[in-house]
Order: structure tokens, then sequence, then C-alpha cells
């Protein structure tokens, strides 16, 4: 008995250093940011309270603020759908038994290891620079073009775009494995019916990958709200040219470390949180008119 | 097994005890640099129990800068440390951005460097938020030798009568051409009392030759400068308000700089964007630009990485109401929460006065400011560094007081200069509507100001 009673302590220490980086870490900051939230705050003198300037000033009186949510909603919409189709799309064709099926797996995979990395970023802007990748290609099929594209207010945005499909990595091998557990009866009994490999897709495949498109979604989405390394390093911190890259993670950065304004970058903070809220479970509300679950037992 | 196992878990608590409580504990951790490391200095050099019975002494320093800037500090802190053995420097650098980042949250923390490389623009909101230390009473008894260094060169650190930063260096502002490239382009060499038409003239004679005027003029700097030789002032003297209310010097200057523009005598906004503002990437380093626009003490990169000599030139209209003015280039400040002031002051005063370490900076950070050492390194300047130097004393002769350091918001402002400019340059806005624009959000931005 004596044993068991130490196991208890043995497991709150194994436990500790995690309940106290959270206290420390996460729970502590947290609070502070929602009191800063209240309060203007430079750093170098003491906070001073505000009530509700900074949620006031934002919605009424900040064009740039409005420009960084115009810009990530448009940076969400895209990416995400994108990002989800593509990795859908690669997963199905790793979905098939040939030789060293393993061997392309880890390579369709290899992007999104690096993914979030400044190195990334940074080949990133020298593909789609005014002497890249892709000028030279454009170059070889006849297409002669100097324009930087990440210096170009109407492409930057989706050079970004671009980066983020490219790292579909982690949802692919969330399909792939969803792909292997649809049962091969289905496909077999749709084709003796007489049903094409489109029509087997939209109602074999999709239905029965649905719990599985939900989760990426909603976990595609919530990171694409607070995609920052890309657009920091891209555009140099700046959010250009003309903010078309200000992400609004990045416009919290600049409010924050660049401009010196804690307050306001924590009041962001906090707006962001609710809107990423409220959207996931828009998401969740929707998902009971287009997710389809085997089994009907638990609702 | 299980032993060692539930012992390993302690040590992690432990550990991570230790660590939440240097967090919590600010005083603790501020003041730990200034003894902790000490003990560790004292077995790194034996000289320093030898020498002298002084207590060792940590000092951190923080600049920014490029690779080339951050090498020869380094070597100046080893000239110190080895005159000096109780004191052990840690040195402290990035980019002039990330400097700034780093330097607010150990504001908030009361854990600032000792010593700081301060920025004009920056120096309002550090020494007027109580930040910084008046450096006066060092200067008063001698810790921070000012006796060669002139009164106006000192009261450019100043904020009201309080010295809360020490000047490094003098700068002015000029243009760069490549006199070369110009004439073998079939232009002429301008004469000092060159007007900004003489500078759009050179463009279509650049533009045959596939060359461009310039990369692209800071905004931040040349618009100011600009409204110097119309007799107005970027900011009010208060700092609550920008100094003109009539647009039209902002009108006739990005009329101009939008004309070259569209000209195609700059470099499109798309490259520019990629430029990482090093002297290895500029247009004219590069041979693809006529000329480059900044502060003296930028030359002497400039012609060393481009390996061809090139000409000085005073910005034209220096001469309109005495616009031409000597900035310091940037200063050090010695932080309120620091420990160890008196040595830090200490340190201060050796690099702004001692000849040996000036041979090492070598004007690098602004003509210097002590008159002795600007006689002592004339005979070792090479013929750029002369050049600069002579150019700086000419300039000295030929201007009036530098604008009062920027006000607090004066680093958004100068985005929002950058931010217009570029939407005028891509016609997304006309210049009048810009104009109007700027004004507008800038009052908005510096209106916070007011008490």
């Amino acid at each position: 008995m004596k044993l068991r009673e130490n196991n208890h302590v043995v497991g709150y220490l194994f436990a500790s250093p995690f309940i106290l980086g959270f206290l420390v870490f996460i729970v502590y900051p947290v609070f502070s940011s929602l009191y800063y939230s209240f309060t203007d705050y430079n750093l170098l003198e003491a906070p001073s309270w505000v009530g509700f300037d900074n949620y006031h000033k934002m919605f009424t009186d900040d064009e740039k603020y409005m420009k960084s949510i115009s810009v990530t909603l448009n940076y969400v919409f895209a990416s995400v759908p994108l990002r989800l189709a593509f990795a859908l799309g690669v997963a199905m064709l790793l979905n098939k038994a040939i030789s060293g099926i393993g061997l392309y797996r880890s390579a369709y995979y290899l992007p999104s290891l690096i993914g979030g990395s400044v190195a990334v970023s940074i080949l990133w802007s020298q593909v789609f620079g005014d002497q890249g990748l892709v000028n030279s290609a454009l170059g070889l099929i006849g297409i002669e073009s100097d324009t930087s594209w990440i210096g170009n207010p109407s492409t930057a945005l989706w050079t970004l775009i671009a980066l983020s499909v490219w790292q579909f990595g982690s949802s692919m091998l969330i399909f792939l494995a969803g792909l292997k557990n649809i049962p091969k009866d289905y496909y077999e009994a749709a084709s003796v019916d007489g049903a094409n490999k489109v029509r087997q897709f939209f109602k074999i495949t999709l239905p029965l990958l649905s719990p599985i498109i939900l989760f990426n979604l909603i976990m595609q989405t919530i990171s694409a709200f607070m995609t920052f390394t890309p657009a920091y390093i891209i555009s140099r911190g700046e959010g250009g040219p003309l903010d078309e890259t200000l992400l609004y993670s990045l416009y919290l950065y600049k409010r924050a470390f660049v401009f010196y304004e804690m307050g306001y970058a924590s009041a962001m903070a906090w707006v962001a949180l609710i809107v990423i809220g409220i959207v996931t479970l828009l998401i969740f509300q929707s998902s009971r008119y287009w997710v389809h679950y085997e089994s009907k037992g638990d609702k | 097994m299980k032993k060692a196992l539930t012992g390993l878990v302690m040590l992690a608590l432990v550990i991570s005890m230790i660590g939440c409580g240097s967090n919590n504990n600010k005083e603790a951790a501020s003041s730990a640099p200034a003894s902790s490391p000490a003990t560790s200095s004292g077995e790194a050099s034996p000289k320093a129990s030898e020498g002298d019975k002084k207590d060792p002494v940590t000092l951190r320093v923080a600049w920014w800068g490029g690779q080339a800037r951050h090498d020869y500090t380094l070597k100046v802190i080893e000239l110190y440390e080895s005159l000096n053995p109780h004191v052990t420097i840690e040195p402290e650098y990035a980019s002039f951005d990330d400097h700034w980042k780093k330097l607010a949250p150990n504001a908030a923390a009361g854990n600032l460097p000792d010593v700081i490389q301060m920025d004009i623009s920056y120096l309002s909101q550090y020494g007027g938020r109580g930040q910084l230390e008046d450096l006066t009473p060092y200067t008063q008894n001698g810790t921070i030798d000012v006796s060669s260094i002139s009164e106006a060169s000192l009261s450019g650190g100043k904020i009201g009568d309080q010295l809360f930063a020490m000047n490094l260096g003098s700068n002015a502002l000029l243009a760069v051409i490549d006199k070369e490239m110009l004439e073998k382009a079939g232009g002429t060499m301008p004469t000092q009392d060159w007007t900004w038409d003489d500078f759009t003239k050179l463009g279509p004679i650049m533009k045959s030759q596939g060359k461009i005027l310039t990369q692209d003029l800071r905004h931040d700097v040349f618009f100011p400068f600009y409204l110097r030789g119309q007799g107005q002032h970027m900011y009010a003297a208060d700092g609550t308000s920008l100094g003109y209310t009539d647009d039209k010097p902002f009108i006739d200057f990005y009329t101009m700089y939008k004309s070259w523009y569209d000209n195609g005598n700059l470099l499109s906004l798309d490259k520019l964007a990629q430029k990482k503002g090093t002297p290895e990437d500029g247009e004219l380093e590069l041979g693809n630009a006529v000329s480059t626009w900044g502060w003296s003490n930028q030359y002497i990169l400039s012609s060393s990485v481009a390996k061809r000599p090139f000409e000085i030139l005073p910005v034209p209209g220096w001469n309109d109401n005495k616009a031409l003015f000597l900035k310091p280039s940037m200063y050090f400040s010695i932080s309120k929460n620091s420990k160890v002031k008196e040595e830090a002051a200490k340190f201060i005063s050796f690099w702004v006065n001692d000849i040996e370490a000036n041979k090492i900076i070598m004007g690098e950070r602004g003509v210097p400011v002590s008159s002795k050492v600007k006689e002592a390194l004339k005979p070792s300047l090479t013929p750029d560094q002369a050049k600069v130097f002579d150019y700086v004393a000419w300039a000295e002769q030929n201007s009036s007081q530098m604008d009062p350091p920027n006000p607090v918001g004066a680093v958004e402002v100068d985005k929002l200069l950058k931010d217009v400019a570029e939407q005028i340059l891509y016609k997304k806005t006309t210049v009048e509507e810009g104009a109007a624009k700027f004004r507008e959000e800038a009052n908005k931005i510096l209106a916070k100001n007011k008490k």
C-alpha cells in the first residue's frame, strides 16, 4: 500500500515541470495580457489604465488595423481550402500500393518538416525575387519578367499563400491515414454497380473522410490565422508592399515591439483570440450539415 | 532504476524552480550580471588578481551595426579590458531594428545593459521616460573627460538641461557621386552649389546608359532636410504636432520625387523592398546607380565595398536657410538601472577620448567629437576617411543648429511617411491627397504627447 501512495507523489513530481511551466509561462502571461489590454503600456513606464480605449481605437480609428484584418481574411480563405485540397490530392496519389511509396511519402512530407522555419522563408524570397527561380522558369517558356513577385503589391500575398500550400505535409499524412481506413469493399461494390472514379470520390471518399476533413480544417484555420514567420521574414518585418502582407499577427508584433504599444497589442491579441474562437465554433456548428459519422450511436 | 528516475524528476523540478525564481525576482536578475559573472572573470584572466586590487566589474555594452562595426567594436573592447583587467565586458550586438526590439523588454524588466548605443530618434523615449542616467555629474567630476569636446557637440545629447547621451561622432548629410560613371555617360560633375533641378537633369543622361540616379532617398531623412531648406521643421518644438501646417513643401518635394520615379531614375519599389540595406547590396556600389545619399560615416564603407573612388557633394539646398546641420551619428547612454554607472562612465570616456581606441574606430561612428582625437588621427587617415573628415569640418562651418531630438511617436511618423510616399509612387493616391493625409495622421500620432 505504501508503494501506491509513493506513486502518487512520483506522479505529481513527473507532472510538476509541466504544471509549473504551464502556470508560469501560459496562465500568468495570458492573464497579464488581459490586464495590459486595458492599459497604455509602452514598456518604459508603468502601465496606466485606459479602460476600453484600445478596443475602441482599434475599430474606429485605425486604418491599418482594418487593412490587416482584410489581408488576414484573404490569406485564410485562400490558403486553407487550397492547402487542404492539395493535401487531399497528394494523399490520394500516395495511397497506392506501388514500390518505393514510402520514399515518396517522406519526400512529400519534407517541406512541412522545415516548414515554419526562417530558412524556408528566405528561400521563398529568393524563389519569387526579381532574379528568382520563378522568373527564370517563365523566361524558359518565353515570358520575360523581371518583377519581384514579393515586392509587387498585387502578387505579394499570393506568394505567402503558395508557401502555405506547399507545406501541405501534416494534413496530407492525416488524410492518408484516413484514406487507409476506408474499406476497399466499398469501392469494389461501387465499381461493380458501375460508378466511375469521380462518383466514387464524391459518394464514398468524401463522406467517409469528412470527420478528418473537419479536423484538418479546424487545425489549419487556426494556424493560418496565427501565421507570422513567413510574412515577417519575406517582407523584412514591414508587411509591405503597401501593407499587402500585413498579416494580423505581424501588425500586432509591430505595434508591440516597433512602436512600443504593448497595451494596444495585447488588446489586439484578445480580439484575435475571440475571433478565432468564434470561427472555430462556426465550423463546428456547420459540421452537422456536412460531416458524416459512420456510427450514429453517440448522437 | 525507479530511484534513478525519481531523482531525475526531482532534479528537473529543482531546475525549473530555479528558473522561475530568478524570473520572478527582477532585482536578482538585474543585479546578477553585476556580481556573479565577475567571479568567472577573475578565473578567466589571472592578470586581474595580480595587477590591482579593484573589485571585478562586469559591464554590459549594447550596440547596433553591421558585421564590420561588430568586429572593430569587439577589438576596442578587448583593448579596454587589457588596460583595465578588473573589467569584463559582455557585448550585446544586433541590427538596428533588433537592437530596439531587445531593449524595450529589457527596460520593462529593469534589466537594460549598462552602456547602450542610443539613436536620436529614440532619445526622447528612453531619456524622457526615466530609463537613462543624467551624465552631467560624470562630466563635471571628470569621469567622462569633455575637456576637448565642444559644447555644441555635447548639446546633441541633451533633453532640457539633462545630458542623457554622449555624442560619439558627428555626421552630416551628403551625396556620394560616381564621377567616372557620370562623365562616361556624357554628364558633367556638378559643383557644390548644385540644385535639385541639376540632379533631375542627370536622370535622362544616366538612363540612356541604362543606369539610374540612385536607389532611393530615405524619406525620414531627406524630407525633413528639404523642410529645413524652406525654413520649416518636421516637428513642432513641443513635440505635440508636426512643425508645419502648409502642405506646399511636401507637395513640391514629392512631386519631384515622383517624377524621378516615374521616369525610371530610381530603383522600382518591388526591387527596393528586397534590398538588405548593406553597402554590398547598394545600387551605387554595384555600379547600377550614379549616386547614393546618406550620412557621412556611411561613405567610408561604400567606397571600400565598391573599391573605386567617389566624389562627395553636399545635398542640394544645403545653403537655403542654412539647412545643413551636424548630427550626432549615435550616442552612448548609461541606463538608470545600471549598478556600475561609474565604470560605465569610464568606458564611455575611454571611447571618446582614447587615441589608440579611435585608431581602431577610425571615424566609423562619425567624425570624433574630441578635437585632440581628431588631430591625432589625421596622419593615419586613408584618402577616403580624410574626405569625410574634411567634409564634416566644412559642414561644421556652413551649418546651423540641428532640430531637437525627435519627439515620442516619431518612429511611427517615420513609418507613416514611408507608407504615404509608397502610396504616391504606386499611384494609389495623389501627391496632394498624400500630403494632407500624412499631415493629419502624423498630427494625430503626435497629439498623444499632449499632457
